[in-house]
């Protein structure tokens, strides 16, 4: 039989949780605001946790859940490669990898006016940014950033992409940087977009060096920052033999 | 008196239990549940846009497929499917993406007793991995009564077919809590004590059913301590970057 916890745990902070647990009690904490991230919901005065993953916090008052999925949850201000499958006289439908097509209106772009809508092809490879997610609703995108600059949002074009995980693309855009990007930027030159819904796009000039990167990218999820230095250095090596 | 059974366990005790999530590449969620020699794989597809066309659209929508590991589908296979789909729907939060339709598949490798307890084990694990929002886990198990009155734990194929009657349950799992003890209360008793989903065949008392209850309910502490052991374990060998 599995231990029994005998006296409830004061805090899960940083723990491992499942659905179910139960991580704050909100009748001890009076008058004040706590924000939930994803991956917690309130049942009266009991949060407890819908997915499972470490639970994360950080002042002064922000709790969520972290988990790695192949799906994505929008949530508004994340940047993300999405791939038009439509596109209607208003907006474009967008495949963000989520539980609902976004839509990314025609005017949102850079000094957009009716008389310079872009045309872009089923199929189209998207750098955009989350506006608005609200339950129920499409969310929405747009390729501008808060002040209605461009900022690197809008088509990509040639170079490859793939499909990973969130926990990857998260992993790949914190700072300071990852040790497998530092590792292959001293080597190789490339150019890279990371979704956070677990969408990478690579470019370089020659297809070799695509094909290096997106592979030590797809290799580096379960390894440490040493662990990633000595994979890239053998890949390099293996290459330049 | 004790029962014996055939490969030597105690009447509580379980077979060995193996659990592996994120095993199938393409479904976004996916686990493979083994009790003893009974296995069965389960993923998980969703959530996706659009509900089907009775369901109600301000809910999240589910959907099972059931394939067993010979023969044709048939209304044994359309019944393992209700009542999976109905335990589902009742441990996960329905309103976090209304309108979408998440599927799960069921495929039964191997059939030693206790079948549907360990598909319902093995579809709480894939949407686990899958992140679909849930109030709590579901844990199963089958409980049978011997002719003598005992209760029996977990059995396989040969003494479920020896046995009189057996039930199979699905209990919420212990969880942790930062409340003090005994505060998570639903009408008087701790939401702890409740039972998701019971299926019984063949004929029992009700004491009989009660007792079959009780020792399954002290089960489900062990199956979620495997479980949440499982779960920090993948933890661990997956964020070692992290």
């Amino acid at each position: 039989m599995g231990t029994e916890v005998s006296t409830s745990p004061t805090s899960l902070i940083d723990q491992t949780v499942v659905p179910g647990d139960v991580v704050l009690d909100l009748s001890n904490m009076t008058n004040q605001t706590i924000k939930l991230g994803s991956g917690l919901f309130q049942d009266n005065d009991a949060i407890s946790a819908m997915r499972a993953g470490k639970l994360r916090y950080t002042k002064p008052n922000k709790y969520w859940v972290e988990s790695s999925h192949k799906r994505y949850i929008p949530r508004p201000e994340d940047a993300v490669l999405g791939i038009v499958v439509d596109s209607k006289s208003d907006n474009f439908w967008v495949d963000i990898k989520g539980p609902q097509l976004a839509l990314l209106p025609v005017l949102a772009f850079e000094g957009g006016t009716r008389r310079n809508i872009p045309k872009f092809e089923v199929g189209t490879l998207l750098y955009v940014r989350v506006v608005k997610t609200n339950t129920g609703m499409n969310p929405e995108l747009s390729c501008t950033d808060a002040s209605g600059k461009a900022a690197g949002f809008g088509p990509l074009k040639d170079g490859f992409m793939f499909e990973t995980s969130t926990g990857l693309s998260r992993m790949l855009l914190s700072s300071p940087t990852c040790p497998v990007l530092e590792a292959l930027g001293k080597k190789l030159s490339f150019e890279t977009a990371f979704g956070l819904n677990g969408r990478v796009w690579v470019h370089a000039a020659a297809p070799r060096v695509v094909i290096i990167v997106a592979n030590a990218l797809m290799n580096s999820e379960t390894l440490s920052g040493t662990q990633q230095r000595i994979m890239v250095e053998k890949l390099l090596e293996k290459i330049s033999e | 008196m004790e029962i014996d059974r055939v490969d030597g366990r105690t009447p509580n005790q379980l077979r060995p239990l193996a659990c592996s999530r994120n095993i199938l590449h393409r479904p976004h969620g996916s686990a493979s549940w083994s009790q003893g020699d009974t296995k069965v794989l389960a993923a998980v597809y969703g959530p996706k846009a659009g509900t089907k066309k009775n369901e109600n659209a301000e809910k999240a929508c589910f959907e099972v497929i059931w394939k067993p590991k010979t023969g044709q589908i048939g209304k044994v296979e359309k019944e393992c499917e209700m009542i999976l789909k109905r335990t589902i729907q009742s441990i996960c939060v329905l309103t976090v993406n209304p309108n979408t339709t998440t599927s799960v598949i069921i495929q039964v490798v191997h059939d030693d007793g206790s079948l549907l307890p360990c598909a319902i084990n093995a579809a709480c694990a894939a949407l686990v991995d899958a992140g679909i929002p849930m109030k709590h886990l579901a844990v199963a198990i089958c409980c049978c009564l011997a002719d003598n009155g005992y209760v029996v734990l977990d059995p396989n194929k040969l003494e479920e077919k020896k046995m009189s009657a057996f039930a199979y349950l699905v209990f919420p799992n212990t969880t942790l809590s930062v409340l003090p003890e005994g505060s998570s209360v639903a009408e008087g008793e701790p939401v702890e004590h409740g039972i998701i989903t019971s299926v019984t065949h063949g004929v029992m008392s009700v004491d009989d059913y009660f007792l079959c209850v009780e020792n399954g309910h002290a089960a489900t502490a062990s199956l979620s301590a495997f479980f949440r052991k499982n779960f920090q374990q993948s933890q661990r060998d997956s964020s070692k970057a992290g």
